[in-house]
């Protein structure tokens, strides 16, 4: 393989590197059906004291969309590989990876294969499977992945760009605006049919105890996607793990929850 | 209008409507929608919208709907799946905004009931799935035919194959393995991420249909191959045999990073282009064969006339454009025609096989031997002066001298030899036939000199 110059994977993976340079290093990895823009309430929290590192996956957001190889990306490993490829691109050391979703996993991934640049591992939302096995509840069975690759088809439209108009009204807040894009949250429809199956149909549960890393489990209430007792699966399988359960309910809670998010995270690293 | 009149517009209104806090907890819905869901208010209201959908919904809603939503502040026609009191399914079309300027901030959601539309829209989309994969596999098999045909050697079929399958397949790794002389295979396109930790299966290799190989499941019947495919971090391989008319060529091989299901598509779509594959590296091999029949002598398998006239042309090219000397040894077998005559012409055709071979031994690497016709040969020495080319010849001489059994009887042959040299700036630049007649010459001076001895051609004196 060639060697990857850093400016290319920089560009390749949007990266952004705001807040206090002399910081500590956060980064923060979106999940699926986003881009980093899911980040927008959390991440400004931390540019006062932190170096805040956001990026989209390839395939998402304003990523270069001619590096998806659908052989790469067709498992976590490849995801995995970018994250490592920007850590090094951006020579980052002692980093705090925050990762949504399935980004949680991402970060479990690279952290093992290079745990030398990451000092903490904060997983928001983990699943290391989503499909229910012998003595594993993972909330779903095979036919409902089908009928979530489904319900891609059915809204095929709402991937565009096309329909993305600039809203997010806030006059507490007008930096939020700026920071949004046009294509925030829009992709490609076959990519994201693709980055389904690899999201929904991967099994990362060996990969857990091989954590090295100190490591938050931050798990909501009443979380759909993410059940309380894969939280806690998560937190049991990777050794000497904290596990946070915030009062927010859903999958997004860094949306959603966005302050509760921020206070689990100031804990955790304080 | 009255208050209750407003309120019986919003309860009855022809369309579901409600409310939820921002991390999607119904507040309030109207009569349509709980007529629809078929729930009691009390089971609806303060628990999660999501809890009423399928579960493909949840995950989609979930994962994409509340993120879109939050970020772009409304979504529309966002199409989902309510899960009813009944356990039948309504679809429906949704749309959303999220009001921040309400304290606290509010979803309003309207919803509408498309079990009509979604039926028809759910068969066509259907349909054009069919249609898309149906194409996908034609489109696929015609780039492979087209990426075929431009290619001339087993490596460009191996290497385009093994990229093309990755793509098609999106696998992490392709390897294209071919069968060589000796039984075995070697991987000629793509890579094997398992060359090195996992020694041949030879039940694999040769299988004559499309397998399929799981990490998980692999380990009674193939340990060391579940083994290495951890190591490797890869969870599932396929091998498609490469079959043309009963027989294997070789195998693709398929390796992924992630657990796999393979369909009987894609098995069927793997043993077509399988089978396009092998009868590619069929033509191919046919056309190599030709062109080696029509350039080699088929007796000996020396170089044939035609490639040693090709051949000495590009050799006094060469030699004159790197002012290198060219030595041409013309060689004939002393009474060949008493050995055919004595022991027949099968006899006398071994006798000129075992002088090829013993020809191609005696030169050195890089020289060209052929057979010029009956038993005459010659060999194309570059970078050789006289000097070389004379000690050459000597030693064909002294190999093909040694005793060739013929029928349990050991009989020897003779060989007389001629040299003709050219000598870039010393001499003029002499065509490939000027110089094969100048060796001949030289051969024939052997010849009535008493045979079975070497004549470098006489240089003009001054």
């Amino acid at each position: 393989m060639l060697p990857v110059v850093s400016s290319d994977v920089l560009r390749r993976n949007n990266v952004r590197i705001t807040g206090n340079p002399a910081g500590r290093v956060l980064v923060f990895a979106h999940g699926f059906g986003c881009s980093q823009a899911a980040w927008n309430l959390v991440a400004p929290e931390f540019e006062a004291e932190f170096r805040v590192v956001l990026f989209d996956h390839v395939g998402a957001g304003d990523s270069d969309l001619t590096a998806y190889d659908r052989g790469k990306y067709d498992s976590l490993d490849g995801y995995a590989d970018d994250l490592l490829e920007i850590l090094e691109a951006a020579d980052l050391q002692d980093v705090v990876f925050i990762g949504h979703s399935v980004s949680a996993m991402i970060g479990v991934l690279a952290s093992n294969r290079d745990p030398s640049r990451f000092g903490s591992l904060i997983l928001v939302g983990p699943s290391p499977r989503y499909v229910n096995d012998d003595g594993y509840t993972g909330g779903f069975e095979p036919a409902d992945i089908r009928d979530l690759l489904d319900a891609l088809d059915a809204n095929y439209l709402g991937w565009s760009a096309v329909a993305a108009p600039m809203i997010m009204g806030n006059p507490d807040r007008p930096e939020l605006g700026e920071r949004l894009t046009q294509s925030f949250c829009s992709t490609d429809p076959d990519i994201a049919r693709h980055f389904a199956h690899v999201t929904f149909l991967s099994d990362n549960r060996a990969d857990l105890e091989r954590v090295t890393v100190p490591t938050l489990v931050i798990q909501c209430t009443d979380d759909l996607i993410a059940p309380v007792e894969v939280g806690r699966y998560v937190h049991e399988a990777i050794p000497h793990s904290a596990l946070a359960v915030l009062s927010t309910t859903g999958h997004i809670p860094i949306l959603s929850g966005a302050p509760e998010v921020v206070a689990a995270i100031r804990r955790y690293l304080a | 209008m009255t208050d209750s009149e407003y309120e019986k517009r919003y309860r009855q209104a022809p369309c579901g409507l409600l409310s939820t806090d921002i991390s999607g907890v119904v507040l309030e819905a109207n009569d349509t929608f709980l007529d629809w869901i078929g729930y009691p208010a009390d089971r609806v209201i303060g628990s999660a919208f999501t809890r009423l959908l399928d579960a493909g919904s949840q995950l989609f809603f979930e994962t994409r709907h509340t993120q879109a939503l939050h970020l772009r502040g409304s979504v529309r026609e966002v199409a989902l799946r309510l899960k009813r009191a009944d356990g039948s399914v309504l679809p429906v079309l949704v749309n959303s905004e999220l009001r921040r300027d309400e304290q606290p901030a509010v979803v309003r959601t309207a919803v509408f009931d498309t079990t009509d539309r979604l039926r028809y829209e759910t068969d066509l989309l259907q349909a054009r799935k069919a249609a898309e994969s149906s194409e996908e596999r034609v489109r696929l098999l015609q780039d492979v035919s087209s990426v075929f045909e431009g290619s001339a050697t087993d490596e460009e079929v191996a290497e385009s194959f093994a990229a093309l399958c990755r793509e098609a397949f999106a696998a992490t790794e392709t390897a294209v393995l071919l069968r060589d002389g000796t039984g075995g295979m070697r991987v000629v396109g793509g890579a094997n991420p398992l060359a090195g930790t996992v020694p041949p299966i030879a039940s694999l290799r040769n299988t004559t249909d499309v397998i399929a190989v799981h990490a998980d499941d692999a380990e009674p019947e193939f340990p060391v191959l579940a083994a290495g495919l951890r190591e490797a971090r890869l969870e599932s391989l396929s091998i498609a045999p490469l079959m043309n008319d009963g027989e294997s060529l070789g195998v693709l091989v398929c390796f992924f990073r992630r657990h796999r299901e393979f369909d009987e598509r894609s098995f069927d779509l793997k043993r077509a282009l399988g089978r396009q594959a092998a009868q590619t590296l069929v033509r191919i091999r046919l056309q190599r064969r030709l062109e080696h029949l029509a350039l080699y002598d088929q007796l000996t398998g020396v170089a044939n006339r035609q490639l040693l006239q090709q051949s000495l042309d590009a050799a006094i090219g060469i030699s004159a454009r790197a002012n290198e000397p060219l030595a041409l040894v013309f060689l004939d077998l002393d009474e060949f025609k008493s050995i055919n005559d004595r022991w027949g012409h099968a006899a006398g055709d071994t006798v000129l096989r075992e002088v090829a071979s013993r020809l191609r031994e005696a030169v050195r690497a890089g020289d060209i031997v052929g057979r010029i016709g009956g038993d005459e040969f010659v060999a194309i020495c570059a970078n050789s002066d006289p000097h070389d080319g004379e000690s050459i010849a000597e030693r064909i001489l002294a190999v093909t001298h040694e005793p060739i059994l013929l029928q349990g009887v050991a009989i020897t042959v003779a060989v007389s030899a001629g040299i003709a040299t050219y000598r870039p700036g010393t001499d003029p630049r002499p065509t490939g036939d000027q110089l094969l007649i100048r060796a001949d010459a030289a051969m024939y001076s052997s010849k009535t000199a008493g045979k079975g001895r070497v004549t470098l051609e006489p240089r003009p004196v001054g």
